[in-house]
C-alpha cells in the first residue's frame, strides 16, 4: 500500500480547477519560492507549525495540544485513506470538477502520485494537478484530464535567484507537455517587484496549442503568517494594485 | 413621467427610508421586514376587549378588532408606483401582551390609556387559557423546551384561485348562500362578512384619496397613473381581478388584510397563477413585458410574501414559462428583501435555473432560495398523500410546505429543543452512575430516547389542544376566505382542513450529535477524559479550557464520515421513527424536520454546558447546519453531505444554509458551480437550500454601523431581512455564522 506525506486536503475549492474539486496537497517541493504562500508545502516530513495566540498556557503540551496552537502538518496517508476523503464530494464533482493533486510538488512523491491518480481514474474522477514543471514523468503526465503548470519567471538568473532553480527545463517540460496533447492551463504569481517579463512568458506560450489559458495570480501575503508559524524567515512583497492587474491582463488569453 | 428604471430607482429609495424610520419607531426586531410601512402621524386604535384578562378573542374579538385596525388604516399611495396599498400595524399588537408590543405603540400615551389596564408583561395572551387551560402540559413543555404552537396563527396557505375567481363581492356572496345552509352558524358568518366588508372599505379609501390626488396633480403623466390606479382599485373592490394589473392589485390588498389580521405570509406558486392574465393580456395588446416586469416588482415591494416559480406538475411536466423569468427579471430590478423560492427538479428548464443562480450571485440579497421538488413530493406522498396533492404543495414559509387552501400544517409552529433533552438524559445517566452503574454513549442514547418519546407525546398534546380550541381564540378570519370547506361548512379551517399533516421540528441536532460524537471519541476510544470528569466539567461550565477543547475538537457532524456524522443519522432515524409512531386522533399526522428558526439564541439560553463544549447558555445550532467551525475550510460540500444525510424525508424540510464569499463571480463558472451544487444536493435528498452571498467586509462595516448599509439585506433563516433593523445580538450571529461559514 503506497503512502504518502500529505499537508491538507480541502474540500469544494473552486479555484484550482473547473467545477468543484477536492485538493490534496502534498508534502515536499525541489523548489524554494520566496513569495510562497504554502510554506508548509516545501519540507517532505512532517513540521509543527506554532500559533501562540492560541496558547491557553495549560502547559501539557507532552499530552497533546487541543487548542490549536500548536498543529502538526504532514499526516502520512495511505491512497485509500486519500481517496476515502475524495470520494466524500463525489456527488459534486458534476461533470467538470474532481481531484486536484497540488502542494508542495505533487511530482515529488511521485510513486504515491501515481497511485493515487490510479485510484481516482478507476472511480472515474477528473485528475488535475498542479505543478511547477520541474519533473516530468510522461507515464504519470499522460493519465492526468488537466495540467496547472507555473512559470513563474522568464529571465533564468531571476528564477534561480527567487525559486532556487532555473528555469530551463520547467520550460522545456512545458513544450514537451504540450506535445503530448493534455490540456495544460498555465499561470504566473504576479509580483510587482521583479521583472518577470509576463510578455515574454505570453509570448511563449501562445505558441502552445495545448496552452488552453494563461492566468495571472496576484501575489497574496497569506503565506507569511504560516511562515511565521513555522518560524521562517519571512519575505515580503508588494500586492499589485488592481491597475497594475488590468494593465497585465493583455497578457492572458483564454482558448 | 419618469421611466420604470426611475421610478424604481425611487421606490427603492422610499423603502430605505421606511427602513430606518421603522428601526427608530419598532427598535430592532429579529424579523421579516414584513412591507410594513412606518406608522403614521395620529394613527391610533381603541381596541375592544371581550375578556377579562385582557385580551379579545373568537369571531366577535378578532372581528371587531380587525375592523378597527383596518379602518384605522389611512391609505397608501405612491406616485411612482402602479399599485397601491401597504399594512402598518397587526392585531397581536393590541392582547395586551407587552412582549410583543411595539416601541411605537408603547409610546403612544394615547394608546397606551387604551390597553394599561390589560398590558402585562405575561409572555403570551394570544391564547385564552381562562377558557382553554393547558397547565398540566407545561411542566414537561418547559422541561424539553418546547416550542407549542398552542395560540400559533396563520401558518397555512390561502388557495388564491378561490379569490382570483370569486372577487371580494363574490367572498359577501358566498357568504350569503351558505348562511342560508348553515343557519347555526350565524356568528362566524357575520364575521366573515364584516371583515370583508372592511376590506372593501379599506380599498375604498384608496379610491377615494385617488380622487383627491388626481384633481390636484398637475403632471398629466402622473395624473393618468392615478387615474389607472383608481380604475384599477374601482374594478377589484367588488369584482374578481380581469387583468394582470388587476389580479396583482387584488393580491396586495387581500395581502394588507391578511398581513394585518394575522401576519400571514403565505403567497402561491407566482407564474402559474398569473400566467393566464399575463398571456391574455399580450394578447389583447395591453400588456407589454416592461410593464408586466414593474407591476411584479412593485407586488414584490408591497409585500414579501412566500412566493414559488417554476418546478414541475403533477405529471412530472416543466412549469416554467415566459413569466417566471419576468419574475426573476422584475425582482432583480427591484432587489430588496424577497422571499422568492425556485423549484428544482431533473425536468425544468437549466437556463432557467441558472438565470436564478445568477440573480443570487450578482445581487448578493439572498434571494431566491432553492426547494427540491422530487424529495419534497416524493416525502409527503410517504404520508399517504396522492401525487397531485404532493406537487401542488408549495414553499409559503421560512422552512415550510403547504398544500394551498387544504391543508392545515402548523408548520414552523411547532418545536423541541433536542439540546434540553439531551440534557435531561444526562442527568439521569449521572444518577445512574453515581448509582454504580456504568455510563456509555448507547446507555445515554437509550435515555435521549426515553426523553423525547416524552417530549413528543407532550408536544402532541399541545398541538391537539390547539386545533381542538384555536377557532375559539384566534379565527383565521381572512385566510379562511380562500380555503376549502370553510365557508360552505361555516367552519373555521382549524376545524375543517382536508389535511392535518403538522409539522414537528427537532432543534440543535448538531449540538447533540456532536455531544455524542465527543464523548464517543474523547471518553470510549481515545480515553482523554473519564465521565466523572466529564459530568465536573459540564457542572463548572468547563472552567478548565483545555477539558472544554478536548470535547470541542472532537470530530464533528459534517465533517464527513466522524462519528459525529453517524450519530446525526441515528438522531434523524430515531427522530423520525418516534414523531411518526405518536399517535393521533381524528386523521392528524405528526411530519418531523429540523428546523430552528430563528430561535438559536432563545433556545441556547435554555440549555446548560453541553458535552460538545459549548457553554451553558450559549446558542444552539442552527437548524440542521452544522455548529460553528466545524471545518477550517468551511466545505459547503461537507455541509451539503452532512445536511442530506439527515433528511427526515415525509415531506418536511432540513434546510441547507450556506454562507459563500462573493470571490465566485455572477459569471459562468461561478453560477455553474453554484448550480451544481444545488443539483448535487437534491440528487442526495436535499430538500431546502438557503444561500446567503455576502461580502464579508461590507457585513463587519455594517455591523459597525448598521444605518450606514440600510439597504444591506441578509438571509436571517427562511426569511430575508434588513441587516440595520436586526438587533446587535442577532447581527453578530448572522456575523459569526457568515466568518465561520465560508
Amino acid at each position: 500500500m503506497t503512502k504518502g506525506m500529505v499537508a491538507d486536503i480541502q474540500r469544494a475549492s473552486v479555484h484550482d480547477g473547473p467545477g468543484i474539486r477536492t485538493t490534496v496537497f502534498l508534502k515536499g517541493c525541489p523548489l524554494h519560492c520566496a513569495w510562497c504562500h504554502n510554506p508548509e508545502c516545501i519540507e517532505f516530513g512532517p513540521q509543527t507549525m506554532y500559533y501562540p495566540e492560541k496558547c491557553i498556557g495549560c502547559g501539557l503540551c507532552h499530552q497533546g495540544c487541543f487548542s490549536g496552537a500548536k498543529v502538526v502538518c504532514g499526516k502520512e496517508m495511505s491512497v485509500e485513506d486519500v481517496l476515502r476523503q475524495v470520494l466524500l464530494d463525489r456527488d459534486y464533482y458534476g461533470e467538470e470538477g474532481g481531484v486536484t493533486i497540488s502542494g508542495g510538488e505533487p511530482f515529488a512523491q511521485k510513486a504515491f502520485l501515481n497511485d493515487l491518480i490510479d485510484a481516482c481514474k478507476a472511480e472515474e474522477i477528473h485528475c488535475a494537478v498542479e505543478t511547477s514543471m520541474i519533473v516530468y514523468d510522461e507515464e504519470i503526465l499522460k493519465k492526468l484530464d488537466l495540467v496547472m503548470a507555473d512559470l513563474k519567471i522568464w529571465d533564468n538568473d531571476l528564477h534561480r535567484k527567487y525559486t532556487g532553480v532555473e528555469n530551463t527545463k520547467i520550460k522545456e517540460h512545458i513544450e514537451r507537455l504540450n506535445q503530448l496533447g493534455i490540456p495544460m492551463i498555465v499561470r504566473t504569481p504576479v509580483i510587482p517587484e521583479i521583472d518577470q517579463q509576463i510578455d515574454q512568458i505570453s509570448s511563449f506560450l501562445s505558441g502552445l496549442k495545448n496552452v488552453k489559458q494563461y492566468e495571472l495570480l496576484p501575489y497574496h501575503p497569506l503565506g507569511e503568517a504560516k511562515r511565521e508559524a513555522l518560524r521562517l524567515a519571512a519575505e515580503s512583497f508588494t500586492i499589485p494594485s488592481a491597475e497594475y492587474m488590468r494593465e497585465m491582463e493583455k497578457y492572458v488569453f483564454i482558448r | 413621467m419618469y421611466s420604470y428604471a426611475e421610478r424604481l430607482q425611487a421606490m427603492r429609495e422610499t423603502k430605505i427610508r421606511h427602513t430606518l424610520e421603522k428601526r427608530k419607531q419598532n427598535g430592532h426586531t429579529d424579523l421579516d421586514d414584513f412591507g410594513t410601512v412606518p406608522i403614521s402621524e395620529g394613527y391610533c386604535v381603541e381596541p375592544w376587549y371581550n375578556s377579562t384578562n385582557g385580551s379579545f378573542y373568537g369571531y366577535d374579538g378578532m372581528c371587531e378588532n380587525f375592523c378597527r385596525v383596518i379602518d384605522a388604516h389611512e391609505p397608501y399611495i405612491d406616485k411612482n408606483e402602479m399599485l397601491c396599498g401597504r399594512w402598518r400595524d397587526m392585531l397581536v399588537n393590541y392582547r395586551g401582551d407587552l412582549h410583543y408590543m411595539p416601541d411605537w405603540l408603547k409610546n403612544n400615551l394615547k394608546n397606551l390609556e387604551f390597553i394599561k389596564n390589560g398590558a402585562t408583561n405575561q409572555w403570551s395572551k394570544r391564547w385564552d387559557e381562562q377558557r382553554f387551560p393547558y397547565d398540566h402540559l407545561k411542566p414537561l413543555q418547559a422541561k424539553y423546551n418546547i416550542t407549542t404552537g398552542i395560540d400559533g396563527d396563520a401558518h397555512f396557505a390561502c388557495d388564491y384561485r378561490i379569490g382570483f375567481e370569486l372577487g371580494f363581492g363574490g367572498f359577501l356572496k358566498k357568504i350569503e348562500a351558505y348562511r342560508a345552509v348553515n343557519p347555526d352558524k350565524k356568528a362566524f358568518y357575520d364575521a366573515e362578512e364584516r371583515c370583508v366588508k372592511a376590506i372593501i372599505a379599506f380599498i375604498q379609501r384608496h379610491i377615494d384619496r385617488l380622487t383627491l390626488l388626481i384633481e390636484e396633480e398637475p403632471d398629466e403623466a402622473v395624473r393618468q397613473n392615478l387615474l389607472t390606479m383608481k380604475q384599477t382599485c374601482e374594478n377589484v373592490r367588488y369584482n374578481p381581478p380581469a387583468t394582470f394589473r388587476e389580479v396583482c392589485q387584488w393580491t396586495a390588498f387581500f395581502n394588507c388584510a391578511s398581513r394585518i389580521y394575522t401576519r400571514d405570509g403565505a403567497g402561491f406558486q407566482l407564474d402559474g397563477l398569473l400566467y393566464p392574465y399575463y398571456e391574455k393580456d399580450v394578447r389583447d395588446g395591453v400588456l407589454d413585458d416592461e410593464t408586466a416586469k414593474f407591476l411584479i416588482a412593485n407586488l414584490l415591494l408591497i409585500d414579501p410574501h412566500y412566493y414559488q416559480i417554476s418546478g414541475v406538475d403533477e405529471n412530472d411536466q416543466d412549469m416554467t414559462n415566459h413569466l417566471s423569468y419576468l419574475i426573476l427579471e422584475a425582482a432583480d430590478s427591484i432587489n430588496i428583501a424577497c422571499n422568492l423560492t425556485v423549484r428544482v427538479h431533473e425536468n425544468c428548464d437549466r437556463e432557467f435555473q441558472k438565470k436564478a443562480v445568477y440573480y443570487l450571485l450578482k445581487n448578493k440579497n439572498g434571494w431566491p432560495r432553492f426547494a427540491n421538488d422530487r424529495a419534497l413530493a416524493e416525502g409527503y406522498m410517504r404520508n399517504g398523500i396522492d401525487k397531485k396533492t404532493a406537487r401542488e404543495r408549495i414553499a409559503v414559509g421560512c422552512n415550510w410546505m403547504c398544500v394551498p387552501g387544504k391543508e392545515y400544517p402548523m408548520n414552523d409552529l411547532v418545536k423541541i429543543n433536542v439540546a434540553k433533552v439531551l440534557e435531561e438524559a444526562l442527568k439521569d445517566l449521572r444518577v445512574e452512575m453515581e448509582g454504580g452503574e456504568p455510563c456509555s454513549t448507547e446507555r445515554l442514547f437509550a435515555l435521549y430516547e426515553k426523553h423525547l418519546i416524552c417530549a413528543v407525546q407532550v408536544t402532541a398534546d399541545g398541538i391537539n389542544h390547539h386545533l381542538d380550541h384555536a377557532w375559539e381564540v384566534t379565527p383565521e378570519l381572512i385566510m379562511n376566505l380562500m380555503m376549502h370547506n370553510t365557508l360552505e361548512r361555516g367552519e373555521d379551517i382549524t376545524q375543517c382542513a382536508e389535511l392535518y399533516t403538522v409539522g414537528i421540528d427537532g432543534a440543535g441536532l448538531a449540538v447533540v450529535a456532536d455531544s455524542f460524537g465527543a464523548l464517543q471519541a474523547r471518553i470510549e476510544q481515545e480515553g482523554l477524559l473519564t465521565w466523572e470528569e466529564m459530568f465536573e466539567a459540564l457542572d463548572n461550565d468547563f472552567a478548565d479550557e483545555r477539558t472544554r477543547l478536548i470535547m470541542n475538537t472532537a470530530p464533528r457532524y459534517c465533517q464527513g464520515g466522524t462519528v459525529s456524522d453517524a450519530w446525526a443519522k441515528r438522531m434523524t432515524e430515531s427522530w423520525v421513527r418516534i414523531v411518526k409512531a405518536q399517535p393521533m386522533p381524528e386523521g392528524r399526522q405528526l411530519i418531523p424536520g429540523w428546523f430552528s428558526w430563528s430561535r438559536t439564541i432563545e433556545y441556547g439560553s435554555k440549555v446548560g454546558a453541553t458535552p460538545n463544549g459549548r457553554r451553558a447558555g450559549e446558542p444552539i445550532s442552527h437548524g440542521a447546519n452544522p455548529n460553528p467551525h466545524f471545518r477550517t475550510d468551511g466545505a459547503p460540500t461537507a455541509q451539503a453531505n452532512g445536511i442530506a444525510s439527515v433528511q427526515c424525508g415525509y415531506g418536511n424540510t432540513a434546510p441547507l444554509q450556506l454562507e459563500f464569499d462573493p470571490k465566485l463571480a455572477a459569471d459562468e463558472k461561478g453560477v455553474e458551480t453554484i448550480l451544481t451544487l444545488i443539483e448535487s444536493h437534491f440528487k442526495q435528498g436535499g430538500t431546502l437550500i438557503n444561500i446567503n452571498v455576502l461580502d464579508g467586509e461590507k457585513l463587519l462595516a455594517a455591523n459597525e454601523n448598521p444605518d450606514l448599509y440600510p439597504d444591506l439585506v441578509v438571509r436571517v433563516t427562511g426569511f430575508t431581512a434588513y441587516f440595520a433593523s436586526l438587533s446587535p445580538k442577532f447581527r453578530q450571529l448572522v456575523v459569526d455564522r457568515f466568518l465561520y461559514g465560508v
